[in-house]
């Protein structure tokens, strides 16, 4: 090919790009008033909701996957796909029946085969699911609708493992799916939830697309949270990820995107000022910011300047490091449980109220603090965390700690927190992180505020004091023993410092006007929401 | 001319080796852990390692290493330890809107740098001349993300004129795909516009000075073919070679590009990767990256021949 030649074929391929011969039909105006889209908090990279426990696959999974029981609004569980249980007077023999009609987005109905295989695959990773396990005797389908579940000793709180929407929940999914190790992840979508997973349109990281089911069968109750009826009023959810902030605003504003679950509080304002969009609560549980100290090595492993730093501490300064001047986003938490839900204590929390630098100084000295570096391990691409960071690193100073300000990425400090060698060895002193309030509105799913040593989260508190009220609770009989054992729990952990609580904060979601039927939830719900 | 192409082609293949040895072995030693990740954040130390242990991760350097060359010998690029998709699939789902933002960028930038420098060149001292430098330091000075976000407010959100983010494919129309690339490709191709056109002006003033052009002039040759047809032609080399080394600019800004602009692209997919320590995709598309910087290159080479026939291989 020469010159001439070259140049003649690039411009004819030109002239039949621009003719439009490769045009297709685009969607038609009806079909796009019919299709929510939704902007998520953060990319669906995965979905195996017991494999993968970030919130973001849980909240996608709660429309492929349908629970036995799902949680109200007053934390309480209902049915969802059983349709009644019953347990044995001495509480070691649950039986349970499933609603009739019930179908796998397969077309296959959904038998008790399905159920006993799914909550086995679900017992392996969650932690109330492995407390049953250790107490188990038999799991085992009776017929195709019932099953029962025999234990060694009664478990209380059987009906709220099964409803909890902390991750991992119970999803119930068929046998030959479940039967997949719990440590390896599934590679068919299919559930009886009241979406379909469009498998063939999901690329990870851009989008994923869920499908109206139609032989889905709701319950005749009033939709609340995850319990009564899941009426799915528009033909297509599709989940479309927008890593930029800004660039999510402004698609929300232009109308190109429906609902964004977690605009930046630095954006919120302009959101509010336009006429056509709402702006509330997301989820009203919210988040409990947090660092963890690590027991196990100095200097944190001396009870007296873990408290000193809990002493010093002004939960407002992190806070509103996190959600700048808009006052009804946080509250100062003397304490490590949910505000605002049945069971929130302060009792024992004085030493969070204090916000005293010459006492935190005093403790210091009486430590017998001798200078060792605290490795403080902050991830730079999380703003929340980024933001406590620097807090902390001015807090420790003020108090004369030395610190070692390690600034890096989330992947390095997931890694780097399961390190047990001493701090200047690659292993840490402190990591920032939070938790979401609906994990903390009672111990069954708090993973953080468990002080068990080396079967603790990250950090390994071994508090026996704490321990004991855990499972005070877990045993109580009524709500009044419940609230009794959550308040000494309060009282051990703040003493006993099993990590630092930063305050308790909440976060904002927006939607466009045409739309309707938002509500606010630990997750968003889309069931009931509706696009005019 | 073929024997060259052969010879280059083979030339790639250790090249290509010792990028995936380099990345690999840069993957290995650096700090993080996908199995962290994928446990999320309330999951035991327990679980973590359960997880490590079930993708393998606990295995030797020199056995993952091994098994991984091996299978991208076969064509397997492995699997998403994320996704569970093959990382072939996933870089084919990506890779049109990268390729559509890399093709109109460089359209975009060559048509508009190159009459820029030329008349830079031939205005050189006079406002136009100035106007064309001045534009050139703002495009190396302003960052891709504050440029796209003004392209976007102003022509997207207040005007109205094009989508604010996403991508159509090519297949649903030319024109829908015109309009969601032309805000990020004039950003992408901003700083791109600002090198070629400087270049071209730097080049295009030597060339100007020589005897021939003199002549051409002193012919009668309009001012129009003096420019394009005499001296251009004898400026496209150094021209040609700095688009060609433009494209790692390119892929660069892609990344940054495609985030703002939520363009599903291999620039998103290799951001998102980092951040997990997806290590199958991060070393399938820097292998795939450094192919199509090789092939440029390769044919940057083979442009010279077409734009000065002195150049034989």
């Amino acid at each position: 090919m020469d010159r001439r030649n070259f140049l003649k074929t690039a411009a004819g391929t030109g002239v039949l790009a621009a003719t439009g011969g490769l045009a297709m039909p685009a969607l038609s105006q009806g079909a796009a008033a019919k299709t929510l889209r939704f902007v998520p908090q953060a990319n669906l990279a995965n979905f195996d909701p017991i494999w993968g426990t970030q919130y973001v696959v849980r909240n996608a999974a709660a429309l492929v996957w349908d629970t036995l029981y799902g949680i109200d609004s007053k934390f309480q569980p209902q049915r969802q796909m059983v349709e009644g249980e019953e347990v044995s007077a001495d509480g070691l023999t649950w039986t349970f029946k499933l609603r009739s009609g019930l179908k796998f987005h397969d077309g296959t109905p959904v038998l008790a085969k399905d159920v006993v295989q799914s909550l086995k695959r679900w017992q392996a990773r969650d932690p109330m699911g492995l407390m049953i396990k250790a107490i188990e005797n038999d799991l085992s389908a009776v017929d195709d609708r019932s099953w029962t579940w025999k234990l060694k000793q009664p478990f209380p709180k059987m009906l709220l493992a099964l409803a909890k929407n902390n991750a991992p929940c119970s999803f119930i999914m068929p046998e030959r799916i479940a039967k997949t190790d719990p440590f390896t992840q599934i590679t068919e979508y299919v559930g009886s939830g009241p979406m379909k997973f469009a498998r063939n349109e999901w690329v990870p990281g851009a989008k994923a697309v869920f499908e109206k089911f139609a032989d889905y069968v709701p319950r005749s109750e009033k939709a609340d949270w995850l319990a009564g009826g899941k009426n799915i009023l528009v033909d297509r959810v599709e989940w479309v990820i927008i890593p930029d902030a800004a660039t999510a605003a402004a698609a929300l504003q232009s109308g190109e995107v429906d609902w964004w679950e977690t605009p930046l509080s630095d954006l919120v304002p302009v959101l509010k000022a336009h006429k056509d969009i709402n702006v509330d609560i997301g989820d009203p549980l919210g988040n409990i910011g947090a660092f963890r100290m690590n027991h196990l090595h100095p200097p944190f492993n001396n009870l007296k300047v873990r408290q000193a730093v809990l002493t010093a501490m002004n939960q407002e300064d992190f806070m509103r490091s996190i959600v700048g001047d808009d006052d009804k986003l946080w509250k100062p938490l003397p304490g490590f449980f949910t505000p605002g839900t049945p069971l929130y204590t302060e009792a024992g929390g004085d030493m969070l109220k204090m916000k005293n630098v010459a006492a935190a100084k005093k403790l210091i000295a009486e430590s017998g603090y001798n200078g060792e570096p605290v490795v403080c391990v902050v991830a730079q691409d999380m703003s929340a965390t980024k933001s406590m960071g620097d807090v902390t690193a001015e807090l420790l100073k003020s108090i004369g700690l030395k610190v070692d300000f390690v600034a890096t990425d989330w992947g390095t400090v997931g890694a780097r927190r399961a390190q047990k060698t001493p701090p200047g060895q690659g292993g840490w002193s402190m990591f920032h992180t939070w938790h979401a309030g609906a994990d903390c509105i009672n111990p069954s799913s708090y993973t953080a505020i468990r002080a068990n040593g080396d079967k603790a989260w990250f950090g390994w508190p071994d508090v026996p004091a704490v321990e004991a009220e855990v499972t005070n609770w877990f045993n109580a009989k009524d709500q009044a023993e419940e609230k009794a054992a959550m308040d000494r729990l309060n009282k051990a952990a703040v003493e006993n410092v099993v990590y630092a609580p930063t305050g308790f904060y909440l976060g904002y979601q927006a939607w466009r006007k045409n739309v309707t039927g938002v509500t606010s939830g630990p997750l968003p719900f889309f069931w009931n929401v509706a696009k005019g | 001319m073929l024997a060259f192409i052969v010879r280059r082609i083979i030339t790639t293949i250790p090249v290509m080796a010792f990028v995936a040895l380099f990345v690999f072995s840069l993957l290995y030693i650096a700090p993080g852990d996908p199995a962290a990740v994928i446990a999320g954040d309330q999951a035991s130390p327990a679980d973590v390692e359960r997880i490590r242990q079930s993708l393998g991760l606990d295995r030797p350097y020199l056995v993952r290493f091994g098994e991984w060359f091996f299978r991208v010998l076969q064509g397997d690029l492995g699997t998403s330890i994320f996704t569970s998709l093959p990382v072939t699939q996933l870089i084919a789902q990506r890779i049109e809107p990268t390729l559509s933002l890399m093709v109109l960028t460089l359209i975009l930038a060559v048509s508009i740098a190159v009459p820029l420098g030329v008349i830079a060149a031939w205005k050189a001292g006079t406002w136009v001349d100035r106007a064309v430098v001045g534009f050139a330091v703002f495009g190396f000075s302003v960052p891709v993300f504050v440029i796209g976000y003004l392209l976007a407010y102003v022509f997207a959100l207040k005007l109205d004129w094009v989508p604010v983010q996403g991508y159509t494919p090519i297949a649903q129309g030319i024109w829908p795909w015109f309009k969601n690339l032309i805000l990020p490709s004039i950003t992408l191709g901003t700083v791109y516009i600002a090198l070629i056109a400087r270049i071209t002006r730097a080049t295009m003033l030597e060339v100007l000075q020589q005897d021939y052009v003199r002549t051409a002039q002193a012919k009668g040759v309009s001012n129009r073919d003096v420019l394009f047809l005499h001296s251009l032609k004898n400026a496209a080399v150094p021209v040609v070679t700095i688009i060609g080394i433009g494209v790692a600019l390119l892929i660069g800004g892609a990344v940054v590009t495609e985030s703002v602009f939520a363009i599903p692209g291999l620039g998103r997919l290799t951001l998102d990767a980092i951040l997990r320590r997806d290590y199958p995709v991060i070393q399938g598309v820097v292998l795939i990256f450094s192919f199509v910087y090789v092939l440029v290159n390769l044919a940057v080479d083979l442009i010279y021949t077409l734009v000065d026939p002195r150049i034989r291989y």
